[in-house]
């Protein structure tokens, strides 16, 4: 519940907030791990982890008085403890009863948090079934866990074998790291240091060997590890340039960690990392009775301690916004800086190497903040492996889900609305996309099972989310014939595959003979696409009948950077985002028609594009130039492709989005503004709305 | 820098103006030498010659770099320093 404005939360109101945010993250990561577990039962990490959650849900529910809840999740937490400790291996049926669980948190979370008195069906039934679980279970448990400590042991020497490349130079840096341990005594320290310079770092006059010169002259142990990967062959090789992309340094030396940080006070922050060792496990244990000792738990001498352990706090995404905006503003400032003609005529080279110096400094404090809005997300991607298995068990087909790249990060704001239309398409993949029974499969010389694949990568400055099925395929002729039956489409239009298939998600648009209750009403798709196109995406399609379908949502990186191309119109700079622009081209007067009544058009591989003059639209008073004297930029819209005459192509760039007053956001044609390097504003142009002016320009 | 038949010396000691110039003239030379020799009588003063003779090496791996396969320098001046290759 969102607290209205000018209301001040009481102390105790402000920490049900805490435990109601907090909440909902345990058992959203609950549903997450609920799934994962039911696909590696054996694994009992996970189990501890999920034993975890519950406990700290039940704690807190307690606490605030939903004891509805409360109740609940302790039986629950008896019946995961149970297996946690003993180890024993879960019946299938048990598993659902785990999944089937969560669900019922879920829901009296809901009922508790809303006031309301009726509980979910299916609460009752569900905390009896764990109650006789509990029953049955209860004296079972000795035997196993003798078992379970041979199996422990087993785990223990398999961890021995198996020792990678990349492992062996971590254990060499170890080895030093115990050398150096091994000589430490009183005042000295043992650090680790890792140095990862930029590129052009020999051009700013540093070089790796220049710090370990500085470290050497203090230290009385000093090993380093140049990791020379990133070595080009001779071809590309740049003298000036640095390619060892990551240096470790062990040092034993009698120096404070800030005065080793000192030594590295003229580089930025990313290129280097200090870590402050700590002393080794004998040590500790001596010196057990003394403050630090709290501090030094990690008895585990094999790991390195670092005392530079990660920590989070919690910010409020309002405060992320106001500081991405004044981030938005010094950036305008420095590009303001760095092309202003006055400054850029000052020939003094100390002056150019600051300008350069604080390019460098404020992309980099860009970079770090936008960093700070952006999220793995395979969150989301674990979400759905709930989806496809719910859709797996009630259309009965057996299916492999394949995730791949779920570390690609998102925007914060883009996650949340993405959850609803990446799980439409994965239903409709299983339900639609892949064939409906095992015979088909096999008739069509498939696996029984089917396989769907999620997947999430970057491609040219944009992400791409797919959801690929290798089921059916679409058939471009039932679907091209069912758009001119819906009057979609009339018939005459050259469409091309990909026209086509985005056919399906016109409104009301549907193939399917029978309607399930997972998809198949025709809403789904063109709810899809609506709501990817909020979030400035696209949505493609690519099937080949019998091989399957792969639907990809091509999202920006981020909702506050636009990658767009400026334009000039009689003066005036507009911003195209490049995500709908399929080419720019000056045609030849050949190719340009004007139609009676219908405006210009023009002929581009056998289409009729119309043109659209953004003089027209904004009324700008120019000189009206003919088609083939300026440049056509041909993009994509809803309605079709369209094409803006304008002056000339400016560049193009990532600007950030500025909202717009009140007057000018009732304009439809604008989505925003931008502040250019030269202090102007441009305004962004929101391509869709454009088509229907083109026949109003022209009658 | 010396050039005695197949084999190439050089000096490990060479400033970042040095290392270019032997890139430079390595570079044509690429094919037809097959040794190259490291005097260590000074001190390595740029990483650069540290990677440019590992781009050497990545992309002739036949060329004979013996204080390559060394695989670490100790100095006074450095420590111990250890190269990685991934080769």
């Amino acid at each position: 519940m969102e607290p209205f404005i000018g209301y001040v939360m009481t102390k105790q109101e402000q920490v049900k907030a805490i435990f109601i945010e907090e909440a909902g993250e345990i058992i959203e990561k609950l549903d997450i791990d609920i799934i994962r577990f039911e696909e590696n039962c054996s694994d009992f990490s996970l189990l501890n982890e999920i034993f975890r959650g519950v406990h700290t849900l039940k704690g807190n529910a307690n606490a605030f008085g939903f004891t509805r809840l409360g109740e609940f999740v302790h039986h629950f937490e008896d019946v995961l403890d149970h297996y946690r400790s003993t180890q024993e291996s879960i019946e299938e049926y048990n598993l659902e009863l785990f999944v089937g669980s969560v669900d019922v948190i879920k829901e009296v979370m809901i009922c508790e948090l809303d006031a309301i008195d009726t509980l979910p069906q299916s609460y009752h039934a569900c905390l009896e079934k764990i109650k006789n679980l509990i029953s049955i279970k209860k004296g079972l448990s000795d035997s196993v866990v003798e078992q379970n400590e041979s199996v422990s042991e087993l785990k223990d020497l398999a961890m021995e074998f198996g020792v990678s490349c990349e492992e062996q130079q971590q254990n060499s840096i170890e080895r030093s790291i115990k050398e150096a341990q091994a000589k430490q005594s009183e005042g000295l320290s043992v650090y680790k240091i890792d140095l990862t310079l930029d590129s052009d770092c020999y051009k700013r006059g540093f070089d790796y060997l220049l710090f370990l010169n500085l470290l050497a002259q203090k230290a009385l142990l000093l090993e380093s590890f140049f990791n020379m990967e990133g070595v080009v062959e001779i071809d590309s090789f740049k003298n000036d340039e640095n390619y060892i992309g990551k240096v470790s340094v062990v040092v034993l030396i009698p120096l404070l960690r800030s005065e080793v940080d000192e030594f590295f006070e003229f580089l930025f922050d990313n290129e280097y990392e200090i870590n402050l060792i700590a002393p080794p496990a004998a040590e500790i244990m001596e010196v057990a009775d003394k403050p630090l000792a709290n501090t030094a738990k990690v008895a585990d001498s094999s790991s390195i301690n670092s005392m530079s352990s990660k920590s989070t706090i919690r910010i409020d995404t309002f405060k992320l916004d106001e500081l991405f905006d004044s981030v938005g503003e010094l950036v305008i400032a420095q590009n303001f800086i760095a092309q202003n003609e006055k400054i850029r005529s000052i020939e003094d080279e100390s002056i150019s190497r600051t300008i350069e110096t604080l390019s460098k400094i404020t992309k980099k404090i860009q970079d770090r903040v936008m960093s700070l809005r952006m999220v793995a997300i395979k969150d989301t991607f674990d979400k759905m492996r709930r989806v496809v298995r719910d859709t797996s068990k009630k259309t009965g087909k057996e299916l492999n889900l394949i995730v791949q790249g779920e570390d690609t990060e998102i925007d914060k704001t883009m996650i949340d609305s993405l959850s609803d239309p990446l799980i439409h398409i994965i239903r409709n993949a299983i339900d639609h996309g892949l064939e409906s029974n095992a015979d088909e499969r096999k008739s069509a010389g498939k696996n029984i099972e089917g396989t769907i694949t999620l997947k999430a990568f970057h491609k040219s400055g944009s992400i791409v989310i797919s959801v690929s099925d290798d089921g059916r395929g679409i058939n471009k002729e039932k679907v091209l014939a069912k758009a001119i039956d819906r009057g979609i489409v009339s018939g005459d239009e050259n469409l091309s595959d990909s026209q086509i298939f985005a056919l399906v998600m016109q409104p009301g648009f549907s193939t399917t003979e029978s309607i399930s209750d997972l998809s198949g009403r025709g809403v789904g798709l063109d709810v899809v696409r609506t709501s990817i196109e909020k979030l400035r995406g696209k949505i493609e399609i690519d099937s080949k009948e019998g091989e399957g379908t792969t639907i990809s949502m091509i999202l920006p990186l981020t909702l506050a950077i636009i990658d767009g191309m400026l334009v000039r119109t009689a003066d005036e700079i507009y911003i195209i985002p490049t995500l709908s622009i399929v080419e720019s081209f000056r045609p030849e007067k050949e190719i340009v028609n004007v139609f009676k009544e219908k405006g210009e058009f023009v002929s581009l591989r056998g289409q009729y594009i119309p043109i659209m003059r953004l003089s027209d639209v904004f009324n700008l008073n120019t000189k009206r130039i003919e088609p083939w004297e300026g440049i056509l930029v041909c993009v994509e819209t809803e309605g079709g492709r369209i094409a803006i005459l304008v002056d000339e192509l400016v560049s193009r760039q990532q600007v950030v989005i500025k909202t717009l007053g009140k007057t000018l956001a009732m304009l439809k044609e604008i989505s925003g503004g931008a502040i250019l390097g030269n202090g102007d504003i441009a305004l962004i142009l929101n391509v869709d709305e454009l088509r229907p002016l083109v026949k109003t320009a022209h009658v | 820098m010396e050039f005695n038949g197949d084999i190439l010396t050089i000096d490990i000691g060479m400033s970042m103006e040095e290392v270019e110039e032997f890139q430079e003239f390595i570079r044509p030379r690429i094919d037809y030498i097959e040794t190259i020799e490291a005097d260590e009588d000074d001190a390595l003063r740029c990483s650069a010659l540290l990677a440019l003779l590992v781009s050497l090496k990545r992309t002739k791996p036949e060329l004979n770099i013996p204080f390559l396969e060394k695989k670490k320098l100790v100095s006074q001046k450095y420590g111990t320093i250890h190269w990685i290759c991934h080769d």
